[in-house]
């Protein structure tokens, strides 16, 4: 049974398609990829799967258990992680305190009347652990460091430690290479690709940049007016004639 | 046949009704569209309107009533003039240099203004509250009554209110229709960044929009005079608020936004309430209510619950989900461990030098007043739970206060418990309405936050203070004793000064634990981004709730003392909700955000008028109204406060001086410039 699956997904806006009975699964630590060029519909089934939108059709589960009519943060506590395209932090934070907040949501220590009588106070044995996650990514010694003064592909780690910090089963990125250039790119691939190795979480990567797909995915769904155009492990999609055509346009598609 | 002519009654009572309802509904759609108006071009959304309705009407007052002259010229000047004038200034000085800001700094500025505004007025006038007003209205003989048809009895006010409205609605439709004014309005109103690109001042055309929602507003207030009799004898600008009430519930049917659902919801809403007292029974209680005082109340909170328009649209759009911007650190977080020992020594020899002295040395006066900022002070920590941590505004702490006073007084009174456990039930209490209160309005937070707690201050203040199970009944009256517990007596001013010490410390370190403990986490979440915070998993709405709950009853026990320091519940000097408008301006203005601004706040509160501007510079006490409610403005620029600010600001300097003598130090501690990053690169 997969973890994470959208079954026949649709989604109408003011008599546009954006989805067509869209089918996607993610299994139990496995890397897959969601592409597709501008307005295919990646963002509309990314928020469908994490409760943003409702599907006019179709299901959501997770786990087995139906998902559809959920919450975002109800999913959240089920154990799906996200990062943001544009990123969302918690500005007049510290970086660390970013991950402290995920983690106390999480276990769920968050009683008021702990907290009224000083056991909400954050512990040690909890900064460290946040701190050893910092330190994995690289992002080690920046704990105490205000949001606001880190780079983009630092905020981008941040963003990934934060979801980490909800011990997801699986990781929902969205295009996380955007505003990274190459070199930053494939910083952030190889950071994300150990640290999975690691903790052996699902993944579904939306993204634009094909090339990352390409290196970093081992399945791959295409999509292309709303409808799925095709699937199945990286390689064989990449080099796919209907996927070119999607992406590249039949001229080119035609001449190679 | 009888049935038939008791039909024919009714339908005769509804037509009535019907009439009498329209020229009410007038004057809430005046009010209606000049929210509209401004919320449409400047975002800004104008609480102050009341006090601006009032000015116009003192003015009028003023002019034609004390001095004498002509209803025409008196009016010119109070409406067509004074108006426009305020309206301009207004949008010229203050609100178009905080464009940018977030919808809830705007509306704090809005509530300065609201607070300072009939202040100055009446200082500057001299204006005499105790005289009778005696409700004269703009249309001379206005009380004379014409049949409609023969039968439906209006007066000339009536008919004048109506014809006006309908006539000022008409002209504003034109002029969006064929007038350059309108037509930019309508385009900035559409895209403002898209207007100023094709070469349209958007200044202009703002300016436009206040001097017309001002006089709108100005119209209404002289209009409504006569027509409403809420305004009663005295002419106070408190008496604005039923109308800004209901006008605020016209506007909320077109989500603030639509000036035709604004024209059209007013109307509709004075015939409703007319409907109401003419057909509901008045045999029981709450139905009674709800034909007079309360229905205002009721309507407006009903609409922003139940009103699909504003759930979509707060699900769908941000300006309304108004967090602040991003706050900087506080000065307590940035500084070195020289500069922290430092400030604590100094506190800690001033709070000893001030107790010594009041132990010691002061008068029993400076104790009550000692002992009043102390209590203040607890009050005002319950701002700084809400607003400071949670950055949500809240207009109704001090209905909690007085939940809390009146739960003191009524469990001593009635069931001869001890009153310090009366005050806790009061807490108690004010927790579970703050808690169920909040929670249909939670959801939708920023402005209509603020107006449903507004609308649920109000509805306590005009409807449920009267109720013996509330206010306390007149023969018993509001006396509330000082306590007695664990074999001590309280009830000497030094040893209850001691107690509000005592609790004060003890909700200090509450509220510090709250912020820095899973609860406060989560608020810090919520206030840098929404999104992102649910996508960990928190519960917005959850959150503000619990958070709520508390800060009503931190109120509340701060309502409880300041009743058992002044031996009776002064409901009329301490907790009216206008009082409450001025506790949030102060806290927010001082700094909301730490434990020390919030007593600060407390102190300032209670010292600033007796000290600063009475004994210093002879000043009436009323100018902290208007010093503090134009304070406010600093809101925009310094959300953390101004004492938090100059905090900041001076903590700087030291440290630079303290660079001279010891550069590695403080290389070591001054930490990594903050780039102002509400933006950062990427696509969106």
């Amino acid at each position: 049974m997969s973890l994470l699956v959208a079954d026949g997904i649709t989604k109408r806006f003011a008599g546009i398609t954006a989805l067509d009975d869209v089918h996607v699964a993610v299994e139990e630590g496995e890397r897959v990829g969601l592409i597709g060029p501008n307005g295919a519909g990646k963002t509309t089934l990314f928020n469908c799967l994490l409760g943003l939108l409702r599907p006019d059709a179709g299901s959501v589960s997770f786990d087995g258990q139906d998902i559809t009519g959920l919450p975002v943060y109800r999913r959240a506590r089920l154990g799906i992680g996200r990062t943001f395209q544009r990123v969302e932090l918690f500005s007049g934070s510290s970086v660390r305190d970013h991950l402290l907040f995920a983690h106390r949501i999480r276990s769920g220590t968050g009683a008021l009347w702990k907290d009224l009588i000083g056991l909400g106070l954050p512990k040690s044995a909890e900064i460290e652990r946040c701190d050893a996650l910092l330190e994995s990514l690289g992002l080690g010694g920046m704990g105490d460091e205000p949001i606001e003064a880190l780079s983009l592909g630092q905020s981008r780690l941040v963003e990934v430690a934060r979801a980490l910090m909800t011990q997801p089963r699986v990781v929902l990125l969205d295009e996380p290479s955007s505003g990274l250039d190459r070199a930053e790119t494939n910083a952030l691939a190889d950071t994300l690709a150990r640290i999975q190795s690691e903790q052996g979480f699902g993944m579904l990567l939306v993204e634009h940049d094909v090339e990352l797909v390409a290196s970093f995915t081992e399945r791959t769904y295409v999509l292309d007016f709303g409808k799925l155009i095709t699937h199945g492990p990286t390689p064989d999609v990449m080099r796919d004639d209907q996927v070119r055509a999607a992406y590249l346009g039949d001229f080119v598609a035609g001449t190679s | 046949m009888t049935a038939s002519v008791l039909a024919a009654g009714v339908l005769e009572e509804t037509i009535r009704a019907f009439f009498q309802g329209l020229p009410i509904g007038a004057g809430f759609a005046l009010v209606a569209m000049s929210f509209v108006l401004t919320y449409k071009t400047s975002g800004v959304f104008n609480l102050a309107f009341g006090a601006q309705a009032f000015i116009s009407a003192a003015t009028y007052y003023e002019l034609h009533v004390r001095r004498d002259w002509s209803i025409w010229l008196a009016v010119l000047v109070a409406v067509v003039l004074v108006a426009p004038v305020l309206g301009l200034l207004l949008e010229r000085l203050i609100f178009r240099h905080v464009h940018a800001a977030s919808a809830v700094a705007k509306l704090v500025i809005s509530l300065g203004l609201l607070v300072a505004l009939p202040e100055l007025f009446k200082l500057i006038v001299d204006y005499n509250r105790e005289q009778p007003f005696g409700a004269v209205g703009i249309i001379p003989d206005g009380t004379t009554v014409y049949r409609l048809f023969g039968r439906y009895p209006v007066t000339r006010d009536e008919i004048a209110a109506f014809v006006i409205v309908v006539a000022a609605s008409l002209a504003l439709a034109a002029l969006f229709r064929y007038t350059r004014l309108g037509l930019r309005i309508r385009a900035v109103v559409q895209s403002p960044r898209m207007t100023e690109l094709n070469g349209v001042n958007a200044d202009w055309v703002s300016s436009g929009s206040w001097m017309l929602s001002s006089f709108f507003a100005g119209l209404a207030g002289v209009l409504l005079v006569p027509t409403t009799s809420s305004l009663g004898t005295v002419l106070e600008p408190t008496g604005f608020f039923p109308i800004v009430i209901s006008a605020l519930a016209a506007a909320a049917l077109g989500r603030l936004v639509s000036l035709p659902a604004a024209l059209l919801g007013g109307l509709a809403l004075g015939v409703v309430t007319t409907q109401m007292r003419t057909h509901v029974p008045r045999d029981n209680v709450i139905l009674a209510e709800l034909q007079g005082p309360a229905l205002p109340y009721v309507m407006l909170f009903a609409i922003i619950v139940f009103w699909p328009a504003i759930r979509r649209q707060v699900a769908g759009a941000d300006p309304l989900l108004g967090v602040s911007p991003p706050p900087p650190a506080l000065a307590a977080t940035s500084r070195s461990r020289g500069m922290t020992i430092y400030t604590r020594v100094m506190a800690l020899a001033f709070f000893t030098a001030v107790g010594i002295w009041t132990f010691g040395y002061a008068n029993n006066f400076w104790i009550s007043r000692i002992t009043h900022s102390v209590i203040f002070s607890i009050i005002f920590l319950s701002i700084v739970v809400f607003t400071g941590l949670g950055g949500q505004i809240a207009l109704c702490q001090v209905t909690f206060a007085a939940i809390g006073a009146f739960g003191a007084m009524q469990f001593a009174q009635r069931w001869d418990v001890s009153v310090i456990v009366g005050m806790l039930a009061g807490a108690a209490i004010a927790a579970a309405v703050g808690a169920v209160l909040s929670i249909p309005v939670m959801r939708l937070g920023g402005i209509w936050l603020a107006i449903a707690t507004l609308a649920f201050a109000l509805f306590f203040h005009d409807v449920l203070v009267k109720y013996d199970w509330v206010g306390g009944s007149l023969f018993h009256g509001r006396g509330v004793p000082r306590p007695e517990f664990f074999g001590v007596d309280f009830s000497s001013r030094e040893n209850f000064l001691i107690l509000c010490i005592a609790v004060l410390v003890l909700v200090g370190v509450l509220v510090i634990l709250i912020r820095e403990s899973s609860t406060g986490m989560a608020l810090r979440a919520l206030r840098g981004s929404e999104t992102a915070a649910e996508s960990i998993g928190v519960i917005s709405w959850r959150s503000r709730v619990i958070v709520f709950s508390v800060s009503a009853g931190i109120a509340a026990i701060g309502g409880g003392l300041l009743a058992m320091e002044e031996k009776l519940v002064g409901y009329e000097s301490n907790y009216d909700p206008q009082t409450g408008l001025f506790w949030l301006v102060i806290v927010v203005v001082l700094g909301a955000r730490t434990v020390e601004g919030g007593i600060q706040a407390g102190v300032a509160f209670v010292i600033f008028p007796e000290l600063v501007l009475d004994r210093w510079l002879g000043l009436h006490g009323a100018w902290r109204y208007v010093l503090f409610g134009f304070a406010a403005i600093s809101f925009a620029r310094h959300p953390e406060g101004l004492l938090e600010h100059g905090k900041r600001r001076s903590q700087a300097m030291m440290q630079r001086m303290f660079a001279r003598r010891q550069p590695a130090m403080a290389a070591a501690t001054t930490g990594p410039a903050v780039p102002t990053a509400a933006d950062p690169e990427g696509e969106p």
